[in-house]
């Protein structure tokens, strides 16, 4: 027989102060936890959700990103004759030829330059990323010493509004535009013309991607063998989704001291729990003895005293979610290992992924403070309980 | 006995209650040892003294861009200069793409080269071998030792920036004061396989005369170059080094805001053992009364028993962070901040009995301010 | 001795002077006397048995006269001092140096031995340590416990630790002890040992000793019994 619920919840309302303290404590630990776990989780939504499945990415044989190598422009003029290439609307394969480069900008709020990266691309190109909205003024023309910036650039660097010029190349650049990339890895970047940027990067003549756009998923995958196979082209193709996703390792540094720090809190904290629950059967174990006489198990005075644990660290866990909830889409940054310029994201606080392993690391946390002070409840000899 | 010993005894009354405290704190101060031995390592430091002479030139917009190899002796004509070197970096990869494999490969000059890291250590016999070999490579000492390299082994490091792979024969072992992790390599090597190399240099690694010349010669190249086509940013070696962690994003706010999270911890800790051990010796605190201990006295023995778990915690947990950071420096490149100074125990340990005491302050003046009758009387 | 601010105490001289003394204690809307009204004089080298049932204000009254409880009224003059007038600490060192007291349930720190925790009071004191072990021996052998010097409160039976919080009472050598239910908790041969103990610092010692008890056979150890019911002193 099982010992109710509504015992272990009163017994925590018995002695607040210590419920209190420890459930305090570990929701420190699982404020912390949370933390970590929504930049992961922002992070990975930003080069998750980055990409068109039909979209094929091509950089140059051996090449791990845009910016390491650029290859000759006349290899893209093989590429657009490629089959299995769809059209734009006006009849054109819908191809975009691109160059990436990277530059600095000053913060906003002046704490330092950062790396940003500026994307130089065909009319195309923004057709080929149809998820991206215009969120105000418009797109750059083709031909003109004009960009358009991302909001979160927009926000988090000075002259990034519509109609200030920003200083990069051989000279001045207008921003004519603000774009909204929905939390992807568009969301830290600078567009303009790729043939504007080539000639004010010395790059004439060469590109750092291209880009093609595939009638369905099956000509995608063979659009992709086939540039990597062409022995004259001396390229790589990869689906633009799946470049994004590996670039997710960008967070392995963050997710590796994050981990660590995550992990030595809470093994302190089980620690505290740990304490409270062994005074909890101590102070409690004329009660066990009674429990026992009256007939409860030892099974069942370990399972309820493990379950007050878990209930203790549960308030912990929810009182961390709240502490937290206030920091969810905050956007921050991180350089992209890949590209060496920054990426915004937010902080992922309120997904399912985040919140679950929030609650399964602090009853984790329960489970290894409460199994053993449980388990010495359980086996006290009734006898000797009733003496103390 | 002393009322010292009294205090110590009492410490360790509940020996379980004790050990569990004292790990408890202990994990958070090992946490907070390596915090603080980061934020000194990364934020205090000034480095060594060579270092301190050293500047660092790269392209103005960003160390992806290369600067033509005509600026060495434009730098080199400029006051105060005594050695600039190249460096290129070469991001290729060795065995396999994985981060375990991941160290450093840099393209440069031998012949100047250890004329700039004068501190590092090498035997001459070893740099002619090396500045001898197109080919040759010089590589740290505690990297060879992880992959089990000897002198004239030919290792092979497949480009991923560069369409050329490096085969490279290891002339000589260096040992920098701190681990670098890096294989240095004479540049003219991929000038000759990378046409497009050709004539261009990644960085430039400028060693400066004296500590008087360094802001003259940080200034000077870079209005040396400020109006040509690749203008410069030049910066001292460890103002360049702390850019690539300001690329990981906001590291003060992190490590500050882990600070606080384990202080607050520690507190709640302490504070809940306090309460707990108090409460159980409401009895005691009342005989102790009786007896003519005065509520001063009573106070500080609680206060002095949080204090020694507190800082037995606290120097465990130092100790631990400590024995870390030695291992942490071995692996070198930014692990190498991991390493704790005795000073920055210190640190930790006047810390934890400062949390030891604060957090022992509420239970105990509650406890000494509880009426004799009331504390006789009760049970528990 | 310390007992340096009290003047020299003849036996005869009243050491206890309570006069009008009341206690009123506010539970919720009850008020509940626990006092009323006690006058009582007590002369150094008497031994009082205070009597009484449950509740009857007894113990209240010892915990006046030891400085631990203060009245709502009266007055009450220990050892010629009015202690009501004094702060929190003066009454701390005032306990130390002249009372003596001893508990029902002993009250021995559990982690220490009869030895330290014999010692304890002394620990306020300025005895170096050798000054304090002479003390401390002293009082262990009174009471016939030197052999159990480094024993624990557990190791000990409850006769010997009731024997070691007496130890512990008297190593000040105050002028006053003082008693609640002593042997309460105890068998009688353990009680009658307790008793003869009392009686030689009573005899031998010339302390004052104030005892309250409902057993008559521990009273019968007195010179003078005291009844209390309902906080009243009953007229001796």
């Amino acid at each position: 027989m099982a010992i109710p619920i509504s015992y272990n919840i009163r017994n925590l309302k018995l002695r607040k102060g210590l419920t209190v303290m420890t459930a305090l404590g570990i929701a420190l630990t699982v404020t912390t936890a949370l933390f970590i776990m929504a930049l992961l989780a922002g992070l990975q939504k930003a080069f998750k959700t980055t990409g068109n499945p039909l979209n094929v990415m091509v950089v140059r044989k051996g090449s791990t990103s845009e910016l390491t190598g650029p290859f000759p422009a006349d290899n893209f003029g093989t590429l657009k004759t490629l089959p299995g290439i769809a059209k734009n609307a006006a009849g054109e394969p819908l191809v975009s030829g691109e160059t990436v480069v990277v530059i600095v900008l000053p913060r906003a709020d002046g704490s330092g330059e950062v790396n940003v990266s500026v994307r130089g691309m065909m009319q195309n190109g923004l057709a080929l990323r149809g998820g991206v909205k215009l969120a105000q003024g418009r797109w750059f023309t083709p031909g003109q010493r004009e960009v358009v910036v991302s909001e979160s650039i927009h926000k988090r660097f000075s002259h990034a509004n519509v109609g200030d010029t920003m200083e990069f190349g051989k000279g001045s650049w207008q921003v004519v535009g603000i774009f909204d990339a929905g939390g992807t890895a568009y969301e830290s970047e600078v567009w303009g013309d790729v043939n504007q940027m080539n000639s004010d990067f010395d790059r004439q003549g060469v590109y750092s991607s291209a880009y093609l756009r595939a009638t369905d998923p099956v000509a995608a995958a063979a659009l992709k063998n086939r540039v990597g196979d062409d022995q004259r082209l001396k390229l790589d193709g990869s689906l633009e989704t799946e470049y994004y996703a590996k670039q997710t390792s960008s967070g392995s540094v963050i997710k590796f001291i994050g981990l660590l720090v995550a992990a030595i809190m809470a093994i302190g904290s089980s620690f505290a729990a740990m304490n409270t629950m062994y005074a909890a059967v101590a102070y409690r174990s004329r009660e066990i003895a009674t429990l026992r006489v009256i007939g409860f198990s030892r099974p069942s005075i370990l399972t309820s005293f493990v379950f007050e644990a878990v209930l203790l660290s549960l308030l912990g866990a929810a009182v961390g979610i709240v502490l937290m909830l206030p920091f969810n889409g905050m956007t921050t940054g991180t350089s992209n290992q890949v590209t060496f310029s920054e990426v915004v994201f937010s902080l992922q606080v309120w997904s399912p992924w985040v919140i679950g392993s929030a609650v399964l690391f602090a009853i984790v946390m329960g489970l290894a403070g409460g199994i053993f002070p449980a388990w010495h409840a359980s086996r006290r000899e009734i006898l000797a309980a009733l003496r103390d | 006995m002393t009322l010292t010993s009294f205090v110590r005894k009492n410490a360790f009354r509940n020996l379980r209650r004790s050990i569990l405290t004292v790990l408890s704190i202990g994990f958070s101060l090992l946490l907070l040892t390596l915090m603080m031995a980061i934020w000194r390592n990364f934020y205090m430091e000034k480095g060594s003294e060579e270092s301190a002479l050293r500047l660092v030139t790269r392209h103005k917009v960003s160390l992806v861009f290369s600067m033509p190899s005509y600026y060495r002796e434009k730098i080199r004509a400029i006051p105060g200069v005594a050695v600039v070197v190249p460096g290129n970096w070469f991001g290729g990869v060795y065995k396999d793409d994985k981060s375990g494999n991941f160290f450093a490969q840099f393209g440069t000059d031998p012949d100047e080269f250890f004329k700039v890291y004068k501190e590092w250590k090498i035997p001459d016999d070893q740099i002619t071998a090396w500045q001898r070999d197109r080919a040759g490579a010089v590589v740290d000492s505690e990297l060879a030792k992880k992959y089990g390299w000897k002198i004239g082994q030919r290792i092979i490091i497949t480009g991923t920036i560069f369409p050329t792979n490096l085969e490279l024969n290891i002339r000589g072992l260096f040992t920098a004061p701190q681990p670098t992790q890096a294989v240095y390599f004479n540049q003219k090597y991929v000038e000759e396989a990378v046409p497009f190399m050709k004539g261009q240099q990644g960085f430039y690694t400028i060693l400066a005369s004296s500590a008087a010349d360094v802001p003259k010669v940080n200034r000077a190249v870079d209005d040396t170059f400020r109006n040509s086509p690749q203008p410069t940013k030049t910066e001292t070696e460890k103002a360049f080094q702390l850019g690539f962690l300001a690329m990981l994003g906001n590291v003060k706010a992190f490590i500050l805001s882990i600070c606080g999270a384990v202080v607050f911890a520690i507190l709640l800790v302490s504070a809940n053992t306090m309460a707990m051990s108090i409460r159980e010796r409401t009895r005691e605190v009342a005989v102790l009364k009786t007896l003519g201990f005065t509520r001063g006295t009573v106070l500080g023995l609680f206060v002095g028993e949080a204090v020694v778990l507190a800082l037995i915690g606290g120097i465990g947990g130092s100790v631990v962070a400590y024995l870390i950071g030695m291992g942490a420096a071995k692996a070198g490149g930014f692990a190498g901040a991991l390493h704790v100074k005795v000073a920055t125990m210190a640190v930790a340990w006047a810390a934890a009995a400062f949390m030891g005491f604060f957090s022992a302050l509420v239970p105990s003046y509650t406890a000494s301010r509880l009426g004799i009758v009331d504390g006789l009387r009760h049970i528990g | 001795m310390s007992t340096a601010t009290v003047p020299n105490i003849a036996t005869k001289t009243k050491v206890i002077q309570a006069r009008n003394v009341s206690k009123v204690f506010t539970r919720d809307a009850f008020q509940v006397k626990a006092l009323d009204n006690v006058s009582i004089e007590i002369a150094g080298g008497d031994f009082v048995a205070l009597m009484g049932p449950s509740g009857s204000g007894k113990t209240t009254l010892l915990n006046m006269i030891a400085a631990i409880d203060r009245p709502t009224a009266g007055e009450l003059l220990v050892l010629g001092q009015n202690i009501f007038t004094f702060s929190d600490s003066q009454s701390a060192k005032w306990r130390n140096e002249h009372i003596g007291y001893v508990f029902q349930t002993f009250n021995l720190i559990p982690v220490l031995t009869a030895f330290e925790n014999v010692e304890l009071p002394l620990l306020l004191t300025k005895l170096n340590s050798q000054q304090r072990r002479d003390h401390v021996m002293t009082a262990l052998k009174l009471v016939g416990l030197e052999d159990r010097v480094h024993h624990l409160p557990k190791q000990l039976s409850g006769g010997q630790e009731q024997r070691v919080a007496i130890a512990r009472a008297i190593v000040s050598d105050p002028t006053l002890l003082l008693a609640d239910e002593p042997t309460g908790d105890l068998d009688s041969n353990s009680a009658t040992e307790v008793l003869e103990i009392l009686r030689r610092l009573n005899q031998d010692f010339h302390k004052t000793v104030i005892m309250v008890t409902h057993d008559p056979h521990a009273a019968s150890y007195a010179h003078v019994t005291r009844h209390l019911e309902k906080g009243m002193l009953l007229p001796a």
